[in-house]
């Protein structure tokens, strides 16, 4: 069977827990039936660890998570919807600000599938990772690619401390993006960097990396030399190596297909301008005519000849 | 009623102990000493007693904005209570939680909330881990009847029950939320039917007898051993210090206590508030000589004074 973006992940999923001792997994169907469309299939528990089907209280299942953290046990909460997320957002807001004073030695990972797929109706269709994320002040991260899963999960799936993950619906049976080594975080692991150029900086947020990686790939044929890098992180406080990459290309260019109203991207772009770093920024984004409710594709596209053209003219 | 023995007047010091405390602490609420939000309990001291006493050594205690008086009774001097109040480095806390939130883990108190039903799905998880750590513990979470409306209740029990966790749900039902009876409200809960419904036992404790209280939580507790799941206790009481409100044009409507100071409430050697089983303290009396009580409670006062300078 072809390696899949989702198969991918559950394997680096699988090898994690299994040689974690003292960690509870658990989440609605997680071994049952498709297993969260193959997210967590196979998980076998490490040492004192135990994995578990439970109800569907979303609420309550955050707040346990914060209780096992309490008493020196891991967990992981695997979510089917991103959108079940909002049951607890209390948790996740005000449980977490008692917990984060203690400093917990113990790890707590929420990781749900954002269901950017298209197609579900005016529900299931929240796409706003980052708001979770800026709401609670608590850190997230992305999974795009083969180099960023590994990136993500090998740091952040059992680290000290809380923090979501997300994966994307949308890309479950593609075959991942693999980089062949040239992926390079930052140390916080909040921005990676795939390729280097002389032209332009492409900046890809959200789930953002496959278009960004097809505009790198477009411009190219138009003879400009892009450097590439993706923010899997959703609260950064440190730009300095994609402006220093900015700096020397003197044009940017952002792509961010998340709904939110406050992006992650914006606060690039904002640096981008404090600094003086670009002569051109071209922003790419889901615009308000893309606000549809009825069911539909909801795709992101790209127009690469459009994003050539701006990086022709000064800004 | 047979002589009261070394233990059973312990547990009377503390119901005086915690209660001095408060009347204590209220005094500094009517000087206006704290900035942070403070709700009493005065009325609840025999359930955080008997609680207390009924924890083993590992157990953990997950409460709610109400929690002084479990505080106080775990241990926590009322000089460290005081200092979380001031958000003093030597308070429970060490002056980073306040009063909401006040927590100490040492005493087998992780987790206090000031949002409504939230310790009770934290009780989920900090009861779960005993599965993992096998420490032997019991997880108490204490909540009231306005807590029981959300939806996190019923969750709760349905986990606790699933995994058969060591769980004791304490529900205080002093029949008001906030400023308005229960009754003014919703329809009522019969939390006995509830318990029924996760095929949980149940047991009603009422009449403030904290010897009582302690003898039954003690089994209750012993009984996870052999029998893990959830138990459901509910607990009728009286928060004290109620007041009464001036309405325009009419009688002053009664209300029932529910933070800041109870400026009605005074401070006095002998701390009973209302002359009933509604106390805790009166309800002594019941048990124990009352001149012998008289006298500790002067002995708790002359201790627990210097700890408000």
């Amino acid at each position: 069977m072809s390696l899949t973006y989702i198969s991918h992940i559950n394997a680096l999923i699988r090898a994690r827990v299994e040689r974690t001792p003292k960690l509870v997994c658990y989440g609605q169907n997680i071994t049952a039936g498709s297993c969260l469309s193959g997210l967590t299939r196979d998980l076998k528990p490490g040492p004192d660890s135990r994995v578990i089907n439970t109800q569907n209280s979303e609420y309550t299942l955050i707040g346990l998570g914060f209780g096992l953290m309490m008493r020196g046990v891991s967990g992981i909460y695997f979510m089917k919807q991103q959108d079940f997320l909002l049951f607890g957002l209390d948790h996740l807001v005000n449980t977490w600000n008692v917990v984060r004073t203690l400093n917990p030695s113990a790890s707590y990972t929420a990781l749900s599938i954002v269901v950017d797929s298209g197609y579900e109706g005016p529900q299931s269709r929240l796409n706003n990772f980052a708001d979770f994320c800026s709401m609670a002040r608590v850190q997230g991260y992305a999974i795009t690619n083969h180099d960023d899963a590994a990136i993500v999960l090998d740091r952040h799936l059992v680290a000290p401390g809380f923090r979501l993950i997300g994966v994307s619906q949308r890309l479950f049976r593609e075959t991942p993006l693999h980089f062949d080594g040239a992926a390079a975080a930052d140390p916080a692991g909040t921005v990676v960097r795939y390729a280097g150029g002389t032209d332009a900086t492409i900046v890809c947020f959200n789930f953002s990396l496959p278009q960004g990686a097809g505009l790198h790939r477009a411009l190219a044929t138009s003879r400009i030399s892009a450097s590439l890098f993706s923010a899997p992180g959703m609260l950064i406080d440190d730009w300095s190596a994609i402006l220093a990459d900015v700096g020397r290309t003197r044009r940017l260019v952002i792509l961010d297909d998340s709904r939110s109203s406050h992006k992650t991207s914006q606060q690039l772009e904002l640096a981008a301008r404090r600094a003086g770093a670009a002569d051109t920024i071209v922003v790419r984004e889901r615009s308000a005519a893309d606000q549809v409710f009825a069911p539909n594709a909801d795709t992101f596209t790209v127009d690469a000849a459009g994003v050539a053209r701006e990086l022709g003219r000064k800004a | 009623m047979a002589r009261p023995n070394e233990a059973e007047w312990a547990l009377a010091a503390d119901v005086l102990r915690v209660r001095l405390s408060q009347l204590l602490i209220n005094e500094g609420l009517k000087r206006r000493e704290f900035k942070v939000p403070v709700h009493l309990a005065l009325g609840h001291e025999a359930i955080a007693t008997a609680v207390s006493a009924a924890m083993g050594t590992p157990d953990a205690l997950c409460l709610t904005h109400r929690n002084l008086h479990y505080n106080l009774a775990r241990g926590s001097s009322l000089a460290a209570e005081i200092a979380e109040l001031r958000l003093e480095t030597s308070g429970v806390s060490g002056g980073a939680m306040g009063c909401m939130n006040m927590i100490n883990p040492k005493a087998g108190i992780p987790y206090s909330s000031s949002i409504l039903g939230n310790c009770l799905s934290v009780s989920t998880g900090v009861a779960l881990a005993s599965t993992v750590t096998r420490d032997g513990s019991v997880t108490f979470v204490a909540t009231g009847d306005g807590a029981i409306e959300e939806g996190s209740f019923w969750e709760t029990l349905e986990f606790h029950k699933s995994f058969a966790l060591p769980a004791i749900v304490v529900v205080e039902n002093n029949g008001w939320a906030m400023w308005t009876k229960i009754d003014e409200r919703r329809c009522p809960i019969d939390i006995a039917s509830a318990a029924k419904a996760f095929d949980a036992p149940y047991v009603r404790l009422a009449g403030n007898d904290v010897v009582a209280y302690a003898e039954t939580l003690s089994r209750l507790r012993d009984g996870m051993t052999g029998k893990p799941g959830p138990v459901v206790v509910e607990v009728a009481l009286s928060t004290l210090g109620d007041i009464h409100v001036p309405v325009a044009g009419g009688a002053p409507r009664y209300v029932n206590y529910h933070h800041g100071p109870a400026p009605e409430t005074t401070l006095a050697d002998w701390p009973v508030l209302r002359e009933s089983d509604a106390d805790p303290v009166f309800a002594l009396t019941q048990r124990f000589d009352r001149d012998r009580l008289q006298a500790l409670a002067r002995s708790l006062r002359a201790e627990l004074d210097p700890q408000c300078r």
